[in-house]
């Protein structure tokens, strides 16, 4: 049993709100997410978690087990959260081996000597390090480290594995390798896992449900899906991927969320989604720029959303082209693979792929 | 990637429902119990002082009432305003010599191509390894009044040259004695110092000596008031210099005027004492005050390291080879001449110019020494408060920095402040304040007459010390390190003991290689705490100094030097590697 609650919790230092009054849920065994810029209070609602950060009011439980309660003054210390945490730069003990940096949880825990062997054994095969359990961490790679830095944690079995920006040292390739590796480990030992970046990619491709944050406040909390189909806000919607934003007014809403938006040049918009507002109510149109499509000539009508636009500027990026497309006065990004010649296009996408937000 | 069966869930050994009794855990309880002892030894000398000075009775006599009348009778004192001229202007000679020198040896030799400066630069740090007394004693032997030179140069010129028997000449004693303070600190500012500063002047056509002038001296200010102000408190506190110089004229220094009122009487004036101490209390708190005003961000530890850059040194030209005698003729005249006087002094009946030493050669200064137990007692016991005292010193002052810098606890800061206030308290002030608490409080009278009361006080003294050589390699370790063995379950205690205190074994051996070297040095406060049984090579020194018995004093001082010379020889061997010392 270790579903982690999270009730108002709030952090502030001085007048600067880090944290301001978030709450959520994580089940046992799921995979959630805080995602956000740098400087949203990520790290800092992990630490608080884990105990090495005191927050100034809230509540947090583990599986019943109050860890911290701002009213009834209950501060549980770190040590005994068994909570396990591993850091963005790794923190592995440098004046120890790599055995001796999985055996220092197991000794604290009073594991004999021989189950404690077992242990290491099997944790560090389970992140593939088997062969260097003798080395100090200066003679290991970065992501080497950060697989031993994962075997100290799995080591003691956590209740709670909390992740900070781990993968976030490592170049390009090896990021999506590990990040492909960690999914499947989390997936296989079913722990309850907080995962805390700033990579939009990583968190959709990694989550259950990701928390997107933003100034200390948990702006949409949704499974991946949801997240980047139906963003609850301008703020989502951008930051998950690139959004373009089209404004204009409410026209009507039914009540499963299909929409009809009035755009400033006049042009009717046809969206799958929209948040529950009055009609007339100002509006954004979100839509991607690899869900638009480009075309000399006017598409045949087939309910797709058309603006007409010219084109202002075009860049090669290996597979695809990116246009700035000029519509009506609004700034479009577009990416496609096709290339287009002549300045004057159709620009036409699905209502699928629009969603209305709130600016 | 394998499949493997996972083991059972790990119970933790000391979970609990809710965290209200964790309060009470190991850890609160060391870092309290650290900085009640803290607060304890930083208080104990100076309670007693203060409470003296406003109490109009010896402090053991009971029934004492509050008064200001000991201020009062200090105040009216005529003779006393001469105390405070001469200490102030003594401090403030002694000041100016210091700092002259330093900035010169920091600019000729860190930033100009005099030849033999790696040399010279080991070579002008030395004084800062031998005891003050020792510095005084071997000055007296060669230029003091009836000194080997000074009695040369009055053969060949018909007159005495110099007179240390004065303030200034007390302020090149001391002065050149703390030079190397002042270099090395302004020496790791023009380091650290940012190079292209000075390579822009150059671009603007400034020849290089213009550029150290106009450039690298302010760069350097800040060391400079820093370690100035250092000095001057130094030299406040200094008893070994007016004691040998000022005292056979009838100069009195605040040090002295402590000392010979403390010491001299049969029944000292408690009440006068008290408030001369407490008001020399008063004026280095407030020097300290301004200190830390003036450098706020300087940074509370001016470093005396800094990161080497390639820089370009100034051509001296044809005045090389000139500056590089002047060089050594100073480095002869301030250190060589004085060391080879003791040292002859100490193997010597007398030494006169009118006599060859070799004439006069002796062991009866060293047999004498091994001849009886309380001499033999005062290098043993020297040597053991500086090998034992050093190192629980060290390991009190490293748990200090612990808990000021990686712990939870409420009143680290506080903390913090207590722990350096000790550069504010003299070693004479220190001394009279342990002696009237041992008079005062029950318990600590059973450390009179043992070496625990000098260990206390030396520690006491030395905080600042330790927890300046300790704090910069605390802070270099990352958070982080001690906050995943926290999260693997291990408490505050277990974290620093296996993680944190491991990764400062370096500069915990850098503090204790100061401490030892300090330990071994002091003498200042042990002249009111030491007794028959727990006498120490300096107040040995004294005895003999005071019955004239120059001899003797000069064959200790010798042994002392031996022993730094061995010391900093191993220590520098173990650190190889580490460049802490
Ligand atoms: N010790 C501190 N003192 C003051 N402000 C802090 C402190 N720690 C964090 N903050 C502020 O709290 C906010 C959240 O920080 P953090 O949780 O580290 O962000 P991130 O989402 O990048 O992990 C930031 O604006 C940061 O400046
Ligand atoms: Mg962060």
């Amino acid at each position: 049993m270790s579903e982690l609650i999270v009730e108002n919790l709030a952090k502030h230092f001085g007048e600067v709100r880090a944290i301001d009054g978030i709450s959520f849920t994580v089940a046992e065994g799921e995979f959630l997410t805080l995602l956000g810029p740098s400087g949203c209070g990520k790290s800092t609602t992990l630490f608080a978690i884990a105990g090495l950060d005191t927050p100034t009011a809230g509540v947090i439980r583990v599986g019943g087990r109050t860890f911290f309660d701002g009213g009834q003054g209950i501060l549980v210390p770190p040590e005994k959260r068994n909570c396990g945490l591993v850091f963005q730069s790794y923190a592995l003990w440098p004046h120890m081996t790599v055995m001796d940096n999985l055996a220092f949880p197991l000794r604290i825990r009073k594991v004999s000597a021989a189950d404690r062997k077992r242990r290491i054994t099997t944790a560090l095969e389970l992140v593939e390090m088997g062969e260097y359990i003798q080395r100090f961490p200066h003679e290991l790679s970065g992501g080497q480290q950060q697989r031993v830095a994962l075997a100290r944690t799995l080591v003691f079995e956590p209740a709670l594995l909390l992740l900070d920006e781990p993968l976030s040292n490592l170049d390009a390739k090896l990021r999506i390798k590990a990040r492909n590796w960690l999914k499947e480990l989390q997936q296989q030992l079913g722990i309850t896992t907080i995962y805390v970046t700033h990579d939009q990619i990583e968190a959709l491709a990694l989550s259950d449900r990701i928390a997107v944050m933003n100034k200390g406040s948990i702006v949409q909390l949704a499974s991946p899906q949801e997240i980047y189909t139906r963003p609850s806000g301008a703020f989502v919607a951008d930051f998950i991927g690139s959004s373009n934003f089209l404004r204009g007014r409410m026209k009507q809403r039914n009540s499963d969320g299909d929409a009809e938006v009035i755009l400033e040049s006049g042009l009717l918009v046809r969206t799958i989604w929209a948040p529950d507002v009055k009609e007339g109510t100002e509006v954004l149109v979100a839509v991607r720029p690899e869900h638009i499509r480009l075309t000399a000539a006017q598409p045949i009508a087939n309910g797709a959303n058309l603006l007409t636009g010219c084109i202002t500027a075009r860049s090669y990026l290996g597979a695809r082209y990116q246009y700035t497309i000029d519509a009506a006065g609004t700034s479009i990004m577009v990416e496609t693979e096709d290339s287009l010649d002549q300045p004057e296009v159709y620009a036409s996408f699905d209502p699928e792929h629009a969603v209305v937000v709130l600016p | 990637m394998v499949s493997l069966p996972i083991p059972a869930p790990l119970p933790l050994p000391i979970a609990r429902p809710s965290g209200k009794d964790d309060r009470f855990s190991r850890a609160l309880f060391i870092q309290s119990l650290v900085a009640v002892a803290t607060v304890i030894l930083v208080a104990a000398p100076l309670a007693p002082v203060l409470w003296q000075s406003l109490i109009d009775r010896p402090l053991y006599e009971v029934g004492g009432l509050f008064t200001a009348e000991n201020y009062v009778r200090l105040l009216s004192d005529a003779g006393f305003y001469k105390v405070v001229w001469n200490s102030l202007l003594l401090a403030f000679e002694t000041t100016v010599v210091a700092c002259v020198l330093g900035v010169a040896f920091a600019i000729f030799l860190e930033r100009t191509n005099l030849p033999g400066r790696r040399a010279l630069r080991a070579v002008v740090l030395w004084p800062m390894y031998i005891s003050h007394l020792v510095i005084a004693f071997s000055w007296f032997v060669m230029y003091g009044p009836s000194g080997y030179i000074t009695l040369l140069s009055e053969h060949w010129f018909g007159g005495a040259l110099w007179n240390l028997y004065t303030i200034p000449g007390m302020a090149v004693v001391a002065g050149t004695g703390a030079a190397p303070l002042v270099y090395l600190f302004c020496a790791s500012s023009a380091k650290a110092a940012d190079a292209t500063l000075e390579d822009a002047g150059r671009m603007m056509g400034a020849g290089s000596l213009r550029v150290i002038w106009s450039i690298s001296i302010p760069l350097m200010r800040p060391a400079i008031i820093y370690s100035s102000l250092l000095i001057f408190i130094g030299s406040l506190e200094m008893l070994s210099v007016p004691l040998v110089f000022g005292r056979p004229v009838g100069l009195e220094f605040f040090t002295t005027f402590l000392y010979s009122r403390g010491l001299g009487g049969i029944t000292p004036d408690y009440g006068l004492l008290g408030a001369a101490a407490a008001m020399l209390l008063v004026i280095i708190s407030v020097l300290l005050a301004i200190q830390g005003l003036l450098l706020r961000n300087a940074g509370r530890f001016v470093t005396v390291k800094g990161k080497a850059q390639r820089r370009k040194l100034a051509d001296l030209g044809p005045a090389r080879w000139p500056l590089f005698v002047l060089f050594l003729i100073y480095n002869i005249v301030i250190l060589g001449i004085p060391l080879v006087g003791i040292v002859t002094r100490s193997v010597t009946t007398f030494l006169t110019p009118l006599m060859a030493p070799l004439d006069l050669l002796t062991t009866d200064n060293f047999t004498l020494l091994f001849a009886y137990p309380a001499y033999v007692r005062s290098m043993t016991n020297s040597l053991v408060i500086a090998t034992l005292g050093g190192a629980i010193a060290t390991a009190f002052v490293a748990m200090v920095t612990l808990v000021v810098h990686r712990s939870e606890f409420r009143w680290r800061k506080q903390l913090e402040y207590v722990a350096l206030y000790p550069r504010a308290v003299p070693g004479i002030v220190a001394g009279i304040g342990l002696f009237w608490a041992m008079m005062l409080l029950p318990g600590v009278d059973l450390l009179y007459g043992t070496i625990w009361i000098l260990i206390l006080a030396f520690t006491m003294r030395s905080i600042p010390t330790a927890f300046g050589a300790i704090s910069p390699a605390m802070l270099q370790i990352g958070r982080e390190l001690d906050q995943s063995a926290r999260s693997c379950g291990a408490d505050w205690w277990k974290t620093s003991r296996t993680i944190v205190l491991p990764l400062l074994k370096p500069a915990i051996f850098g503090a204790y290689v100061l401490l030892f070297l300090s330990f071994l040095k002091e003498y200042s406060s042990a002249v009111f705490l030491f007794t028959p049984g727990s006498e120490i090579i300096g107040t040995t020194m004294l005895s003999f100094w005071a019955n004239g018995d120059t001899g003797p004093v000069a064959a200790l001082s010798v042994i002392q030097l031996v022993i730094t010379a061995l010391f900093v020889f191993v220590a520098r061997l173990l650190l190889r590697g580490h460049h802490d010392v």
